[in-house]
């Protein structure tokens, strides 16, 4: 006969062990199941119109979950960011990073390293442009790109070489839509478009017509740093198709036309131009970035697609300093934090067709910018050398690439505060 | 009468030409010397508080350059004389930072870890966005690769760029290549110290050896034929050298130990007893004797563990430094000024902090023309604002502490020049051009 009295609290025993063991080991797992939880900050994510204080977890290196209340014991990691912006990963649409030895940019001492400027100012994806070549792009790949921490994109440029300092880029014969095509269709998780550079010497169309045909070929965007008096810039936008990217777009010098005229409006077919679907990247490197240009055409609608910074030797230590500096200008300019935002962020990457990128979806890769806006007394110094005061500007905080913490500004993610035994 | 007449008529008209005449030539004499004063100052810094450690100044003083140079220190210049005055009133005024220990020969060879390689970092992309207006890139390259280095870094920086040349004839290609004896040849050294180079190369530096003492008497051989300091990194030998040794019989006073509060286990003796959590006693003996200590923050040389007791107890680095390169600019380091804001952290005085990352390291490297304010120097100058707030700073371990100051560099002139202006304080509003219609 079974002894219900001893064997009863046996089974009582043995149910509580394994309902125990049933119910505490997903709560186990769950604990376990997040790598990183950013809680409390304001979630900007232009890509799914969330502008709220929400919660962020990171799994796998990917987005895990985006919701109000994300519980801190489900996480590994729990980082408070509240007061802070969490934003997609910032995407630079303008660099130079074929860094190297040689004089200039291609593989030169004139481009920067990305992991040296990037990962300090929030951006996690820097997009080239065209400091490679299709002859010059597969060391551009082994040296730096397949390196980098930094996501690193890139335009092709039309020319071979790319952009060095060497006149025979300038050689028709060296502008080859075929194989630049090809080129960005064998990469198509690299190369996202073609570029046209400064050719100074060519006064036919040739050039910006392979340009184009290049990109057709290639399905992708054409980016235009063009500057040529010759080519008028009315007639650079007529042949650039809706897409298509004008950068430097708030220049002021004698090679391009401005897109603000001398009284101070911005010229009908310029509009005209960006509501068929041109897009303006800023491109403010040291001497494409002026406020008699960019005020004006702010006030009056004309607005930067992305912030490039056109990131190199010299631009980085002139006005323009780092992508946040640059996003701050326009902060203290009147545009508001939200579209700020989404313009370093979703609108660059749709405008290079990398839609993967630039948003805070479930499944996205994990790159990340948490930024604080500090308030003081800042000033913005334009190519020109000029500023405008404000009282607010971005700073990284935390950068997170690929669900890895890349960057800490005051140790956020820190193990702890420092013990002396 | 006619003539007494003419006579006073005369004197009178010659005493009234010689009045206009006296006055003329005081008017013009103002008028040349006012001239002259208005347009004799290039730059004028006003209304800041200058830490200049070498000529004791640390007050409220203006600063004015003329050319490159440092014209005048003192106190109400008057902003009429300059043809640019900068109100840095709030602001601290530092001789232009010297970063004592980095690695800037960037270049592409991918084997290699910092000679020629990713690895060295460009010097302008980091030094006058933290104040810094001297690097010393830590022993990068040797004398057989010392030249490419000068071609290919060196001229292209805006930077003042020295460097220790490492012991090893091919720099700092690798672990592995650190450790060729055979490639450690003291005379070369000297000969490309004195006979090539003695602007620019202002020690030797040994590194990473698994030995014994063979590679820092090697160095220290080569800096006494080229009388210059070494500097060592004296990680990773097995069995664990004695620091006691190298501070009290290899070295010479002047020679520098850096990664001074370093806590490895294995590989290195650190400054502070793990278990006690005193300075050890000949430490403090060493630097009595001369030894200099550098911080050389880097990615894995820079403990809260020895730092903090170390402070604590009195011992106080000689040099504050960086050991900048790629994987440490991204990690607790980040750059100068944060590394100098952590030891306002750990409550070192602002003044103690300048001085060691200005006229010390000058000193230390045998170049007291530099890390100073004084009138005829070169116009090597940073201005920081001390920001208050809460700040947190790392080690190499990751583990914080948080502080209420951080340095931001406002600032920096090199030669005379603006080369980095955060918020635009050297030049003029913006102002919306006036329409033509």
């Amino acid at each position: 006969m079974l002894n219900y009295k001893k064997v009863l609290p046996q089974v009582f025993t043995v149910s509580v062990f394994i309902a125990l063991t049933l119910f505490i080991s997903p709560i186990q797992s769950m604990a376990q199941e997040i790598d990183l939880l950013l809680k409390g900050g304001r979630l900007i994510d232009a890509k799914n119109k969330v502008d709220a204080k929400m919660d962020l977890a990171i799994k796998d290196g990917k987005i895990f979950k985006v919701a109000s209340n994300i519980p801190a014991t489900e996480s590994k990691k729990v980082l408070d960011v509240s007061g802070l912006i969490v934003s997609p990963g910032l995407i630079n649409m303008h660099t130079h990073v074929y860094a190297g030895s040689k004089p200039g940019f291609t593989d030169g001492t004139s481009s920067q390293l990305p992991d040296a400027f990037a990962p300090r100012s929030g951006i996690t994806t820097v997009v080239d442009a065209g400091t490679s070549g299709w002859r010059t792009f597969p060391d551009f790949k082994s040296k730096i790109i397949d390196g980098s921490t930094t996501r690193v994109l890139a335009f092709l440029s039309i020319a071979a070489s790319g952009y060095s300092v060497d006149k025979a880029q300038e050689n028709i014969n060296e502008m080859d839509a075929q194989m630049t095509a090809e080129t960005v269709k064998k990469y198509p998780d690299i190369l996202v478009g073609v570029r046209i550079g400064r050719y100074e010497t060519d006064d036919n169309w040739a050039p910006f017509d392979r340009a184009v045909e290049a990109a057709k070929l290639s399905n992708t965007p054409l980016f235009v740093e063009c500057h040529l008096p010759k080519y008028s810039l009315e007639d650079q936008l007529k042949h650039m198709r809706p897409g298509d990217i004008m950068t430097h777009a708030f220049e002021n010098v004698a090679e391009r036309m401005t897109v603000v005229d001398e009284k101070g409006k911005v010229r009908p077919f310029v509009l005209d131009a960006q509501k068929r679907g041109i897009l303006f990247d800023i491109g403010h490197g040291g001497g494409g970035f002026w406020f008699n240009q960019a005020i004006p055409a702010f006030e009056q609608g004309l607005l930067p697609n992305s912030f490039g910074t056109d990131e190199h030797r010299t631009s980085m230590n002139s006005g323009m300093k780092t992508m946040l500096n640059v996003m701050s200008k326009y902060l203290n300019m009147g545009m508001g934090i939200t579209d700020i935002i989404a313009r370093g962020s979703w609108n660059a990457a749709k405008s290079i067709k990398r839609e993967d990128l630039g948003n805070l979806s479930v499944g996205s890769v994990a790159d990340i910018a948490v930024l604080s806006v500090n308030t003081g007394k800042f000033g913005f110094v334009d190519s020109g050398n000029n500023k405008i005061n404000g009282d607010r500007k971005f700073e990284a905080e935390l950068t997170v690439r690929a669900g890895r913490i890349i960057w800490d500004l005051n140790g956020l993610s820190a193990k702890g505060m420092a013990k002396i035994n | 009468m006619r003539i007494k007449t003419a006579g006073i008529s005369e004197f009178i008209q010659h005493q009234f030409v010689q009045i206009v005449q006296g006055i003329t030539a005081v008017l013009v004499l103002i008028l040349i010397s006012s001239a002259v004063h208005a347009q004799e100052i290039d730059i004028l810094l006003k209304g800041g508080h200058v830490i200049d450690p070498k000529n004791n100044i640390d007050s409220k003083m203006d600063v004015a350059i003329v050319g490159d140079k440092i014209f005048r220190v003192a106190k109400d210049i008057p902003a009429n004389t300059s043809k640019k005055t900068v109100d840095i009133s709030g602001l601290y005024v530092t001789p232009g930072l010297i970063d004592m220990h980095t690695h800037v020969f960037h270049g592409t060879d991918p084997n290699s870890m910092t000679a020629n390689s990713y690895g060295g970092l460009q010097a302008d992309a980091f030094s006058f966005r933290a104040g810094v207006t001297t690097v010393v890139d830590a022993g990068s390259s040797g004398w057989r690769n010392f030249p490419l280095f000068k071609a290919q870094s060196i001229d292209r920086a805006q930077t003042r760029v020295l460097a220790f040349l490492n012991v090893v004839g091919r720099g700092m290609v690798s672990r592995f290549d650190q450790q060729d004896v055979s490639d450690m040849n003291p005379v070369m050294n000297a000969h490309m110290i004195n006979k090539l180079y003695p602007d620019i190369l202002v020690g030797i530096k040994s590194a990473h050896y698994w030995g014994d003492f063979t590679s820092v008497d090697k160095a220290i051989e080569s800096g006494k034929l080229a009388n210059v300091p070494v500097i060592v990194d004296f990680g990773e030998h097995t069995p664990v050298n004695p620091i006691e040794s190298l501070f009290m019989e290899h070295f010479r006073p002047g020679d520098i130990f850096t990664h001074t509060f370093s806590e490895i286990n294995g590989g290195r003796e650190s400054i502070v007893d793990e278990k006690s959590r005193k300075v050890k006693p000949f430490v403090f003996a060493a630097q009595k004797r001369g030894i200099i200590f550098d911080v050389g923050h880097g990615a894995g040389a820079f403990n809260f563990n020895q730092a903090i007791p170390a402070i604590k107890q009195g011992f106080l680095p000689n040099t504050i430094s960086t050991d900048l390169y790629n994987l440490s600019m991204n990690a607790a380091m980040k750059d100068m000024s944060n590394v100098m804001s952590k030891f306002l952290a750990m409550g070192v005085s602002l003044n103690d902090v300048i001085l060691r990352t200005t006229w010390n390291p000058a000193q230390v490297i045998k170049r007291p023309d530099l890390g100073h304010l004084s009138v005829g120097t070169e116009a090597d100058i940073a201005v920081f604002n001390l920001k208050k707030g809460n700040f947190g700073y790392m080690d190499v371990r990751r583990t914080k502490i948080s502080g209420t100051e951080k340095l931001e560099a406002e600032l920096t002139i090199r030669a005379g020049r603006v080369v980095w202006d955060l918020n635009g304080i050297s030049v003029p509003e913006w102002q919306m051009p006036a329409t033509t219609n």
